[in-house]
């Protein structure tokens, strides 16, 4: 068929971008992101934030789950009020390591039971979607002219990052990886003042004008930041930073005791840019 | 070891600019092309122990590329669905693009991937039979008659 050549001709003037270079220098010396967050975040996940304060036990978390996990030792002093529940599972689909974290002794239980059955809900959620779309992979594997013994098992794992942990205030992240598609990568933000059982938002942190203040310095850091030409943000049209919405936007609070406000891989920036993370400079604890 | 991983590294970027071409021809998005070529990329580099004979360190990096690709439109399904075709800011305009040509490229996203990914690499890419059926994991004969079939479709395709 000598119309195919007219095609091809057409497919050898695609354009390279200009970040193709630097895209597969990064892929090769795998500077493997600390966390990823899944494609289709922005629309799906809601904040992790919720506030409802809901009396429920440990009982309504799936049984088998909760059976198989077993506690692995903190060190340190924040093991009074933190503890982590490690989970394996390893079949022909599929290779789970998950270490969950859990707080304790804080002398308020109402608040335990509430984030720790939301902590466990939620992974159990993740880790079975994961275990859905490690299935779908299966299959396309197959589909698309693959045996089954060159499927390698999807590798789930969860852990965690303690990020400020001071009196009463504790910050800490969950990272949920799928790494045989490492789009696949949740992260949940926890921020909570075990005192008086809250989880922390923006507005409890920064006042009534905490949009002005987090869309401000924003703002001036993507400028700063796009005076590198290797840098580059999605404009307000692509669905770029346009500023906050609510005040459950995700943070954490780092160890100098500032607020970091993160926006997923693909969220504000092409995939490359990866997690975007702003420190805003106001000194909250 | 080590051997092999270097030769996918020079692989790799010897043919960079062959890897976005791939990736964008499936998915017809920069942002994406691009994600899918470094996804893959680094998954290779994390299984590279299971790849054993340093001679197919080329049709094993074109199957994971083609595996992230498809991985890639069935997680954007509806992303990729509602783009236009319309590759005015995606190709360098020179006299030797037609719009029997660009037809032509846009129908191939029409057939199915099977089809599809036998025309990619056998008439966009230059590869071998042989090579063909490696990466797709199927004999050389299926991959014959898998190019006459995406021709048949194609050719249908254009009349219409």
């Amino acid at each position: 068929m000598e119309e195919i050549k007219k095609a091809q001709e057409v497919y050898k003037s695609i354009k390279i971008p200009s970040k193709l270079e630097s895209c597969v220098k990064e892929a090769i010396s795998n500077k493997t992101k600390k966390y990823y967050s899944f494609r289709g975040l922005k629309y799906a996940m809601s904040t992790v934030a919720c506030t409802f304060v809901a009396f429920i036990f440990f009982v309504n978390v799936n049984p088998s789950f909760a059976q198989q996990m077993y506690d692995i030792p903190v060190i340190g002093d924040i093991a009074k009020v933190f503890t982590v529940k490690e989970y394996h599972e390893n079949d022909d689909l599929k290779l789970i390591n998950a270490k969950i974290p859990a707080i304790q002794n804080t002398g308020n239980t109402d608040l335990e039971q509430r984030i720790n059955y939301e902590i466990m809900t939620k992974m159990n959620d993740a880790l079975k979607e994961a275990e859905d779309r490690a299935a779908e992979y299966k299959d396309a594997v197959i589909a698309t002219g693959g045996e089954e013994k060159d499927y390698v098992p999807v590798n789930i794992q969860v852990d965690y990052e303690i990020k400020y942990s001071v009196d009463d205030i504790i910050s800490f992240v969950i990272y949920k990886s799928e790494t045989l598609a490492s789009a696949y990568t949740e992260t949940f933000f926890y921020n909570i003042d075990i005192e008086t059982g809250k989880n922390l938002n923006l507005k409890d942190l920064l006042g009534e004008n905490y949009k002005d203040i987090v869309n401000e310095a924003i703002y001036n850091e993507i400028e700063e930041r796009s005076k590198d030409s290797g840098n580059s943000y999605f404009t307000a049209d692509e669905g770029g930073f346009a500023g906050i919405t609510d005040e459950f936007q995700d943070f954490y609070i780092n160890s100098s005791g500032k607020i970091v406000i993160v926006f997923p891989k693909y969220a504000i920036a092409p995939g490359y840019m990866g997690v975007q993370e702003f420190e805003i400079d106001e000194q909250i604890f | 070891m080590q051997d092999i991983t270097n030769r996918l590294i020079e692989f790799i970027e010897e043919n960079q600019d062959k890897l976005y071409r791939i990736a964008f021809s499936y998915v017809k998005n920069e942002d994406l092309a691009l994600d899918i070529v470094q996804e893959s990329i680094e998954k290779a580099l994390r299984n590279i122990k299971t790849l054993k004979h340093e001679e197919y360190v080329k049709t094993w990096f074109y199957r994971i590329l083609i595996n992230e690709s498809l991985g890639c439109i069935r997680r954007n399904k509806n992303a990729i669905l509602c783009q236009v075709e319309d590759l005015k800011d995606d190709i360098e305009w020179n006299d030797n693009i037609t719009i029997e040509g660009i037809d032509l490229y846009n129908n191939i996203g029409k057939l199915k991937e099977k089809l599809r990914t036998v025309i990619i690499l056998r008439f966009f890419e230059d590869l071998k039979i042989e090579e063909i059926a490696r990466i797709t994991k199927t004999s050389p004969n299926t991959v014959k008659s898998r190019l006459y079939k995406g021709l048949e479709e194609l050719k249908k395709l254009i009349k219409m």
